[in-house]
């Protein structure tokens, strides 16, 4: 499977991103040439050789803002996707599988998740847990979750009552080997999916929680919060949303194009996606024949 | 030796099953007996929701059954917990090949890991049950160098045998085909049936479910026919097709294309279907 992620162009391209992305989290925060946190007498300042990226509202070096707060952004909506994961994949997979009474329950649960007013469970969960970045993506993560139990457990539905399920039944298998044989190989390409698009909402989610003072605190850097401020600034600097926009976008789109190299090469559509490369290249092989026996 | 003390590789007696709860319960099974001896052919033949395949389902514990009795290789699984069904159904006595062998193998799993997948799940080390699923190859008369392929890359015949040697692996003592050759072409129909042929030869029980009485005509010991979940005629395959007692029965033989006048068999048959009507 990783071989295959990486032997599409789009596949390259997508983990390229992502790994510098991480090494933006990794090294951000040292990387970063001013205090994040320090602010200067030159307010809303345009770029310059002091501020590659000028200064904001309080005349803080938005550059190092940028890269302190790569962090913080790229661990929280990494916390988004895992907890979905957790909350929502595998009680999708197993509602099909442990019977009507785990099912009836795990339905109303997601059902009650998605008609939850989203502020008032964050609030109710950092009251209990405590105010913090991880409390603050747990509840995310809990709210998205019924997309993901959705996803995966239509997926799982689809091969479920499918003829070679039975067969793998009739031959005893337990409900573990059908998800790890069968099941799981069907759902990942749809879960991958939705984990690019939870990513993308994890950043905005995460600046929208900042604003409420949920989460990240407000002097605390990260990229939704640099975009939300900036906006607010639009009038005297018009250009300012685009930096924390186009790192955000930038990890979006590697999370979409890692997520479609994924969809496209598990299972069947990846093997004809190999078989079809594989022709083209025994086409072309075979072409200097053609073109001798034609003559 | 035990075999011969209990020849019976199944045993079904007053078998009832019913579809659906309360208002919508509706019969699909009335009082089924049927047995299976050691190495016998039966013919199990019956127009589309006559109960068939509901049979076939309810002995491997797919469905449950409200009454009667179903005894497996001399084991009462009436009451069956799941755990005991996976104990028995690892034991590999009874395998199953469906009607389009497109759906029962797994898009995304190569023959390979398809044909061991019974042995894996009774804890066969894979290297083992390699050495198993080759000689099978041979037997349904396929090539070792489709094993690395996916099913969408084999035809439908090469498929369909393919779900046959599957069947195999555990080295069953019956094997319940559902309309095993309906989807094929007829070249592929001959030699999956040339496979069943040798099959019977090598002592293995077979239940073969058809719509279609000449199809199971040349392999059958014995025909059994259902007919609206009730078993209508059970006999020798000979005696139900040349002295078929029941209506419906006598229905199906006189359906049998023939190179006679059609027109006296039509009128014969609108007899027939009318008399069917009052049964």
């Amino acid at each position: 499977m990783v071989r295959r992620v990486f032997a599409l162009r789009t596949g390259k391209l997508a983990v390229g991103i992502l790994v510098f992305i991480a090494m933006l989290a990794i090294l951000g925060p040292i990387l970063a040439p001013h205090d994040p946190l320090g602010s200067t007498a030159t307010t809303l300042a345009g770029p310059s050789g002091k501020h590659w990226l000028g200064t904001d509202y309080l005349g803080r070096d938005v550059f190092s803002r940028l890269l302190a707060g790569s962090r913080a952004s790229v661990v929280g909506s990494v916390e988004v996707a895992l907890v979905a994961l957790v909350v929502g994949v595998i009680p999708g997979l197993l509602s099909v599988y442990l019977g009507r009474v785990f099912e009836w329950v795990s339905l109303r649960l997601a059902d009650t998740l998605i008609a939850l007013p989203f502020l008032v469970f964050a609030v109710a969960v950092t009251a209990l847990l405590g105010n913090g970045i991880t409390q603050a993506m747990f509840v995310v993560g809990v709210l998205v979750s019924p997309l993901f139990f959705r996803v995966s457990r239509a997926a799982t539905l689809s091969v479920a009552r499918s003829q070679y399920v039975e067969l793998a039944l009739i031959s005893g298998a337990s409900v573990g080997w059908i998800v790890r044989r069968h099941a799981w190989v069907k759902v990942l390409p749809a879960i991958a999916v939705a984990l690019a698009q939870t990513m993308g909402v994890g950043f905005i989610i995460v600046s929208s929680l900042t604003f409420l003072g949920i989460g990240v605190q407000p002097p605390a850097p990260t990229w939704g919060g640099l975009l939300a401020s900036d906006l607010n600034y639009l009038h005297f600097q018009p250009y300012a949303p685009v930096a924390p926009a186009v790192v955000i976008m930038a990890t979006v789109w590697g999370c979409n194009l890692l997520a479609d190299a994924i969809r496209d090469v598990s299972g069947e559509n990846g093997r004809a996606l190999v078989n079809s490369r594989k022709a083209r290249s025994n086409r072309l092989a075979a072409q200097p024949l053609l073109v001798e026996s034609s003559r | 030796m035990p075999a011969e003390a209990n020849p019976a590789v199944l045993q079904i007696s007053d078998l009832d099953v019913y579809y659906g709860a309360r208002r919508r319960r509706r019969q699909a099974l009335d009082g089924v007996s049927l047995q299976v001896s050691r190495g016998e052919t039966v013919g199990l033949i019956g127009e589309t929701g006559s109960g068939k395949s509901t049979l076939a389902r309810t002995v491997l514990g797919l469905v449950p059954a409200a009454a009667g009795h179903i005894r497996i290789d001399g084991e009462a699984v009436a009451g069956y917990s799941r755990r005991q069904w996976r104990t028995l159904r690892r034991r590999g006595v009874i395998q199953y090949v469906f009607q389009d062998p497109l759906r029962s193998l797994d898009p995304d799993v190569t023959i390979e890991d398809s044909l061991i997948e019974p042995l894996l799940i009774q804890g066969v080390g894979r290297t083992e049950a390699l050495r198993r699923v080759r000689p099978l190859l041979q037997r349904v008369h396929l090539d070792t160098e489709l094993l690395a392929r996916l099913p969408g890359e084999l035809s439908g015949g090469q498929r369909q045998r393919i779900a046959v040697a599957r069947a195999l692996v555990t080295e069953p003592e019956l094997v319940i085909l559902d309309e095993p050759v309906s989807a094929l072409d007829s070249a592929n129909r001959v030699e999956v049936l040339e496979i069943l042929k040798q099959l019977r030869a090598a002592g293995v029980a077979l239940v073969f479910i058809s719509h279609d009485l000449g199809s199971v005509a040349g392999i059958a010991d014995r025909v059994a026919v259902m007919y609206q979940g009730r078993l209508v005629e059970t006999g020798p395959t000979r005696q139900v097709i040349t002295a078929p007692q029941h209506v419906y029965t006598r229905l199906l033989v006189g359906s049998a294309p023939t190179l006679h006048s059609a027109a006296a068999d039509r009128a014969e048959r609108a007899a027939l279907r009318a008399a069917l009507q009052h049964v």
